[in-house]
């Protein structure tokens, strides 16, 4: 009942939670994370498996070839002289037989959503490069902290071993 | 911005470039002679026929530009293959879990001696109290 109104209340379970304080186990658990499920938010249905789409499943041709291993750097330049070619033919087009624009229009469109959709799967590289960076620095400062920690010990252990023989000097 | 992003921008700045020079010049473009029936048009040359050549030039010169930005974008992207960056990440995170065991280790050994520190101290301030005899 309040799902689809415009100002919902909020969820009732804080109600459940009354004795929490006194007894923690009175209360529920909160629910566990979702794990590969479809869940509906504001009224839509999500997946959890977050993947960019394939250009079939937007209805897109794709223009360049399909293998496990796709050359990035290669299939983008070669997309950049389609395009080139593309929008000189355009110009021609409109020059000769400007009626027949469509179709050039559709195709120069076609190879934008192709340019988007190669740089869009270059994210999860992206990402896994970010994670490798990030390691990197995570391990560099523990090293660091570790010898920060070392040369702090030497040096009380130093201190006290100094404070020592002085004591030991001033003993009657 | 990083690189992708920079790709994304420049694919961008290529369409709109496209979009601007072809809307230019079917705005700016001079009246055509349809058919032998009717008179040749009255073109004109004035200096607004110089400046949509100039105009040309220099739009079509901007999308060359840009599309070569857009390749030098390209060649200096940093690929590797997917294997290559799980393997070391792999590699990271059995480096990462021995340096951090490696902290720990040196951690506790600190707190150790920090606590016989600030015993030792408390002893020797409690003994100096104790010795101090009231006036």
């Amino acid at each position: 009942m309040a799902t689809s109104s415009s100002y919902p209340p909020p969820p009732p379970y804080y109600r459940l939670y009354k004795d929490y304080l006194e007894d923690p186990k009175s209360a529920p658990e909160p629910p566990p994370p979702i794990h590969d499920a479809t869940y509906p938010l504001f009224g839509a249905t999500y997946t959890t498996d977050v993947v960019l789409p394939s250009l079939e499943d937007q209805g897109v041709r794709q223009l360049y070839p399909n293998g496990p291993n796709i050359d990035f750097k290669k299939v983008l330049q070669s997309l950049n002289r389609d395009l080139q070619l593309h929008i000189l033919e355009l110009a021609d087009v409109l020059v000769e037989r400007p009626s027949q624009y469509a179709r050039r229009v559709e195709d120069i469109s076609l190879i934008f959503k192709n340019l988007h959709h190669v740089l869009n799967s270059l994210r999860p590289h992206q990402a896994r490069a970010t994670l490798i960076h990030i390691l990197e620095c995570q391990i560099q400062r523990r090293k660091q902290a570790i010898e920060d920690i070392k040369r702090r010990r030497e040096e009380a252990q130093r201190l006290l071993k100094e404070s020592l023989q002085t004591l030991d000097g001033h003993q009657p | 911005m990083d690189i992708i992003s920079q790709l994304q921008e420049q694919v961008n700045t290529i369409a709109l470039l496209a979009l601007n020079t072809f809307g230019a010049l079917q705005r700016d473009a001079p009246p055509v002679r349809l058919s032998s029936n009717y008179p040749e048009p009255t073109t004109n040359p004035s200096e607004e026929t110089i400046n949509i050549t100039e105009h040309t030039k220099t739009t079509s010169a901007t999308l060359v530009q840009a599309a070569k930005t857009f390749d030098a974008l390209v060649a200096a992207l940093p690929l590797s293959g997917e294997d290559e960056q799980l393997k070391r990440i792999a590699e990271l995170q059995a480096e990462n879990e021995a340096v951090g065991l490696e902290l720990e280790k040196q951690l506790q050994g600190a707190e150790r001696e920090l606590k016989q520190v600030q015993e030792l101290f408390n002893q020797a301030a409690h003994n100096c109290l104790n010795l101090k005899k009231p006036d």
